[in-house]
């Protein structure tokens, strides 16, 4: 799967390498909020890799578990070593298209993105409201949706299950500049 | 027996204030602090990628979560929310290192400029299309 990822990002960045219609950070944000009695738990996440292709709206999308900042050393740690095992599965990904993208030309204007997200080596189809914010030197990406950890087979042990909310919000926003 | 019967209680309580005095450190457990830990490895941008780029889930096994030094020449200074990041980059390499610096290294991180070489220690989080560290500091 990595391997498979990894040769995606590359021809993503690959195709017309002259042409300027890829734009990319490297400095994405993505953060993921679990609301329950006892906690709310937050995490951040500012080193996102987003690569978008103007021309087909197509968006690859990548992050890396560890990157994660929690709060508490403890909530990181737990997240990382026991709940998505990220010494297993280091990152996360996202692969799909912007829908209706060649039409945007307005300065903000909502459409839907759909895609597969990949998270604990589980896939899961993924669609949802998106916001973009098309300018001369940015196209800004920003919405949220929600997931239910069920689906990406994480196992919460029964002691801090009542810490921890079966579905998940995840926020992102998203800053691509044009590839050079 | 009242005497007895105090002891116990007396004992209880105190295991008890133990055990929550000890949760209530786990649960608050600082971060690694970044400037008092020595490095575990001290490498060049150069081979930490090339390490990277030859075997990443070794190399992720060997680096991430640890606190690493990597020397080398600077490629890009920016800000990202009030925190400085400097990308740190080799002539002849197209990945970087990606420092995300402590908030209070933005004053030094400003000071430097394009093909410094400089030393930044940090925890590094693993490998995308660069190799990315975070809560960095300057190392002088």
């Amino acid at each position: 799967m990595k391997g498979f990822y990894f040769i995606l990002i590359s021809a993503f960045l690959a195709q017309n390498l002259n042409a300027q219609d890829k734009y990319l950070t490297k400095e994405g944000f993505i953060s993921f909020f679990s609301h329950s009695i006892v906690e709310d738990i937050k995490a951040d996440n500012n080193q996102v890799l987003s690569v978008l292709d103007t021309q087909t709206g197509k968006i690859a999308i990548q992050l890396l578990m560890r990157s994660f900042m929690f709060k508490k050393t403890l909530m990181r740690e737990h997240f990382n070593e026991n709940y998505v095992e990220s010494y297993k599965y280091p990152k996360a990904t996202f692969s799909g298209e912007i829908k209706n993208f060649d039409e945007l030309n307005e300065e903000q204007t909502e459409t839907e993105i759909i895609g597969i997200l990949t998270v604990h080596g589980k896939e899961k189809e993924i669609s949802t409201k998106v916001i973009v914010n098309v300018s001369e030197s940015e196209i800004i990406l920003t919405g949220d949706f929600k997931v239910d950890i069920a689906d990406f087979n994480i196992k919460i042990p029964a002691i801090v299950a009542n810490n921890i909310a079966k579905t998940i919000k995840v926020s992102f926003e998203l800053h691509h500049k044009p590839y050079k | 027996m009242k005497g007895k019967k105090f002891k116990i209680i007396l004992g209880f309580l105190l295991v008890a204030i133990v055990s929550l005095a000890i949760s209530i450190y786990y649960y608050n457990k600082p971060d690694v602090n970044v400037v008092k830990t020595d490095a575990a490895y001290v490498l060049t941008a150069k081979n930490l990628i090339e390490e990277y780029q030859a075997d990443e889930t070794s190399t992720n096994k060997k680096y991430t979560e640890k606190v690493i030094q990597v020397n080398g020449m600077v490629h890009e200074i920016t800000t990202l929310k009030g925190n400085s990041v400097i990308t740190i980059r080799n002539a002849d390499q197209e990945s970087s290192i990606i420092c995300h610096m402590l908030p209070n290294q933005r004053q030094k991180a400003l000071q430097l400029v394009k093909g410094q070489k400089i030393s930044v220690k940090g925890v590094c989080t693993g490998y995308l299309l660069d190799v990315i560290m975070v809560r960095c500091i300057l190392v002088e």
